[in-house]
């Protein structure tokens, strides 16, 4: 049976301003006592392209799954468009569009049967969400794929259509944990594209990636994420400083500038 | 290497055991125990019949035919639940096919099961042992037995790796698993129709199998001591070419397997799809159809969760054939339990696929409405196949009086099992395995508990819930017929209530524990 949970403990803090589309205040996870998401507190700027990054552990998807009420914060306070997840979910999940990493999605719909049952699941009419979907697989270079069932989709095509759905109730802010992890150049040119697109007309986009390459090449901000805390915010150029890229500068913000590749001898010496 | 494979099979029985939590050990104490008690009990009988000559053979030649059957359907119903049945795990490892074979031939040996039937087999080389001096020939005959089940069924489910892999084998699967329980319960009301009649026929029959290849080794020590050197020879030739040909076909189909990409499974995409409907999730009854609609169209799509459907026609129109009586009619009860059973676990079942519906929506008239559609899923087909149920035993049987209080009694255990089905899959949600390799396994390991305990719970509430219909038929079957009515009347009284009252306690517990719902259930996705 499982436990029985309140909402948790939150401090006082003070509402995000308007022009903020994602705050956190104080947002904190524990397992077994070791904090994975230490009380982190990030504002994402309304119509910003934000990339957060961290190396693996750092607790990016914790910290995202939290903002998308997947996962119940130990403390502290997740705010979308200026609602607060946790304590008025009904309207903060109107106004957010999620790309979880790595869960299933119903395997045994195709992606045009998915779409419109979640698009009439958010409760818009059959007509529009009928429509969206024609527009959403088509730009998405989904088509192709007719009736075939989201079980047999790549990893490619299974982010596309996540996304899709993602989008299909026009929110004003989408979080995306690694979208383009695993895609193709072909469907993650697709991704970049829509999700340019996306923030030009005035929403705001936070994703999570490994890949420094392509933060800095698609993110107007950037927050570096390393043992649970935010060890740098702020626009692109800000955090990245004197550095000559962002990955240098991502790695001596967490500390791993001084870390070689080893000594491997024996695999330069042995050829079987 | 062949010891290599040994520690490899011991490792992983062992391991499984040393992972479980205290319960799960236990649990595998009692199961060892239950299975070494059935082996001992077959192995105590066909020791019995040691002295009954006439007997001894053509039932041990069956009981080899059965095992060898037994070994071959094991892995295509339960295929996954042994790692090493399938042998493109070893596909990257530089071994040749004839060492991964002899390494695979004695992993085959090591495990529960192996155990269990070497302890049935030492009791049919005792049986098959007239005079003890036969008796090392009749246990080298049941060595062969054993090899030959274990060669056999490798070569089948090595011919079948690939295929089960695929949602198209897995309906094979699914295929040969009812018709093993179709095969059941028409042997079952066979022998209740023919009880106290003439049993040569049966025994006919066994002695037909001893000609086959498992059942020959059953003759070879009798032969042996009758000095039938004919009949001997004819039995040894059929159980070593039978062996010979077991080994090459497992020999080509391992080669074939470590070299054949696996299939894909584009080839089961359904020709036609369309929408789920017209509902829009703007009201509890278009959230209801919505979700309806969605769960009956994977119910149909998806093997997994069309047998258990299948089973519940079976218990519905097949199981009271089996009773005795003119209380047949009120044995549709169990299928009906099994058809509310059928919403047991809804939020389990797309494993993570949970979240697509934890971020749309947070209300609970949403919430309300998608635990009434995962129950309107099963209680449409549910009373449908009841009714066909009741029909089929009025039409055969008659008793035609008996059908309210029947009727009553179906349909307040399926209400009653139905919404206890809907709370305790959102208070003792379980994990399922997603990667779906046996149809049936059920839950993952750590959650069996879990699990048993859910299944149990809903049964125990519908037969709780039609506990008021029962007093009705005791009245209908003992004092008059029209006493039935009342069964109905205490199904609409306590069955719709108590269905109603868990569907909304249901959806309160899913609304407010969503993330530890989905914490629980993701665990299927890496099982």
């Amino acid at each position: 049976m499982l436990p029985e949970t309140d909402l948790p403990a939150y401090p006082d803090s003070v509402a995000p301003p308007a022009v903020v589309a994602v705050a956190l205040r104080g947002l904190t996870k524990q397992y077994r006592g070791r904090a994975v998401v230490d009380h982190i507190g990030l504002d994402v700027p309304r119509g910003s392209f934000f990339g957060l990054v961290g190396p693996n552990g750092a607790g990016k998807t914790t910290t995202l799954s939290m903002v998308t009420g997947l996962l119940r914060p130990d403390a502290g306070r997740a705010y979308v468009a200026g609602v607060d997840v946790w304590a008025d979910p009904v309207a903060a999940k109107a106004r957010m569009g999620v790309l979880p990493d790595g869960l299933r999605l119903f395997e045994r719909l195709s992606g045009p049967e998915l779409l419109g049952y979640l698009g009439r699941l958010r409760g818009l009419d059959a007509a529009v969400v009928q429509r969206r979907s024609v527009d959403l697989i088509g730009v998405l270079d989904l088509a192709e794929a007719g009736n075939t069932l989201v079980a047999d989709y790549s990893t490619g095509m299974r982010k596309k259509i996540t996304l899709a759905a993602a989008l299909l109730h026009s929110p004003p802010v989408l979080l995306l944990d690694e979208p383009l992890e695993a895609v193709d150049p072909v469907s993650a040119r697709a991704i970049r594209t829509v999700l340019a697109g996306y923030t030009g007309s005035g929403g705001t986009v936070v994703f999570s990636s490994h890949v420094m390459a392509l933060v800095e090449g698609l993110c107007s901000h950037v927050a570096v994420m390393n043992h649970g805390q935010i060890v740098a915010a702020g626009e692109l150029d800000t955090v990245r400083g004197g550095a000559a890229s962002l990955d240098d500068a991502f790695l001596h913000l967490i500390g791993a500038d001084d870390r070689g590749g080893g000594d491997l001898e024996w695999l330069r010496s042995s050829p079987a | 290497m062949v010891a290599l494979f040994a520690r490899l099979k011991w490792s992983l029985t062992t391991g499984r055991v040393r992972a479980a939590p205290t319960r799960g050990k236990v649990a595998v104490a009692l199961g060892l125990a239950f299975g070494l008690l059935i082996s001992g009990l077959l192995a105590a009988t066909f020791i019995a019949l040691r002295t009954e000559t006439d007997l001894a053979v053509p039932v041990i030649g069956s009981f080899f035919t059965g095992q060898l059957l037994a070994w071959m359907l094991a892995p295509l119903i339960a295929f996954g639940v042994d790692e090493t049945i399938d042998p493109r795990r070893f596909a990257l490892l530089p071994l040749r096919p004839a060492v991964l074979q002899r390494g695979l031939l004695v992993s085959s040996l090591i495990g529960y099961l192996p155990v269990f039937n070497m302890v049935v087999l030492v009791g049919a080389a005792i049986g098959l042992s007239r005079r003890w001096d036969v008796l090392p020939v009749a246990a080298l005959a049941c060595a062969v037995q054993m090899v030959t089940c274990v060669v056999c069924s490798r070569a089948a489910s090595t011919s079948m790796a690939t295929l089960m892999s695929s949602r198209r084998g897995r309906d094979l699967g699914m295929a040969v698993g009812i018709a093993v329980v179709v095969a059941y319960t028409g042997g079952s009301i066979l022998l209740n129709t023919q009880r106290g009649g003439d049993p040569t026929g049966a025994l006919g029959t066994a002695r037909a199998l001893l000609w086959g290849p498992p059942g020959a080794l059953a003759v070879v020590p009798g032969a042996l001591l009758d000095g039938a050197t004919g009949r001997l020879i004819i039995a040894v030739g059929t159980a070593t070419l039978f062996l010979l040909l077991c080994w090459w076909w497992w020999h080509a189909a391992l080669r074939r397997s470590l070299v054949t990409t696996p299939s894909t499974t584009a080839g089961s995409t359904p020709a036609r799809a369309g929408d789920l409907g017209s509902a829009v999730a703007s009201s509890v009854r278009g959230t209801a159809l919505l979700v309806a609609a969605r769960d009956l169209r994977l119910a149909w799509r998806d093997p997994i969760r069309r047998l258990p459907w299948i089973v519940v026609v079976l218990f519905a129109v097949a199981w009271p054939f089996v009773v005795q009586g003119e209380g047949a009619i009120f044995a549709v009860v169990l299928g009906s339990l099994l058809a509310g059973a059928q919403t047991a676990n809804h939020l389990g079942v797309e494993g993570s696929g949970i979240w697509l519906h934890l971020v749309a929506y947070a209300d609970s008239m949403r919430a309300r409405g998608e635990m009434l559609g995962h129950a309107a899923a099963s209680l449409g087909p549910g009373i449908a196949i009841i009714a066909a149920g009741l029909a089929v035993q009025v039409a055969t049987r008659g008793h035609a009086d008996l059908l309210p209080a029947a009727a009553g009694l179906c349909l307040s255990a399926l209400l009653g099992a139905l919404g206890a089905a809907c709370w305790l899959s959102a208070e003792l949600p379980y994990a399922m395995p997603q990667s779906r390799t046996s149809i049936f396994t059920s839950s993952v390991a750590g959650q069996k508990g879990r699990s048993a305990g859910a299944a149990l719970a809903v049964l125990g509430v519908g037969a709780a819930t039609a506990s008021p219909a029962i007093g009705a038929v005791v009245a209908a079957v003992t004092v008059d017929p029209a006493w039935g009515w009342l069964a109905l009347v205490a199904a609409l009284v306590c069955g719709v209530p108590v269905f109603v009252g868990l569907v909304l306690l249901g959806a309160r517990r899913y609304l407010a524990r969503g993330p530890e719902i989905l914490a629980v259930v993701s665990a299927g996705d890496r099982a």
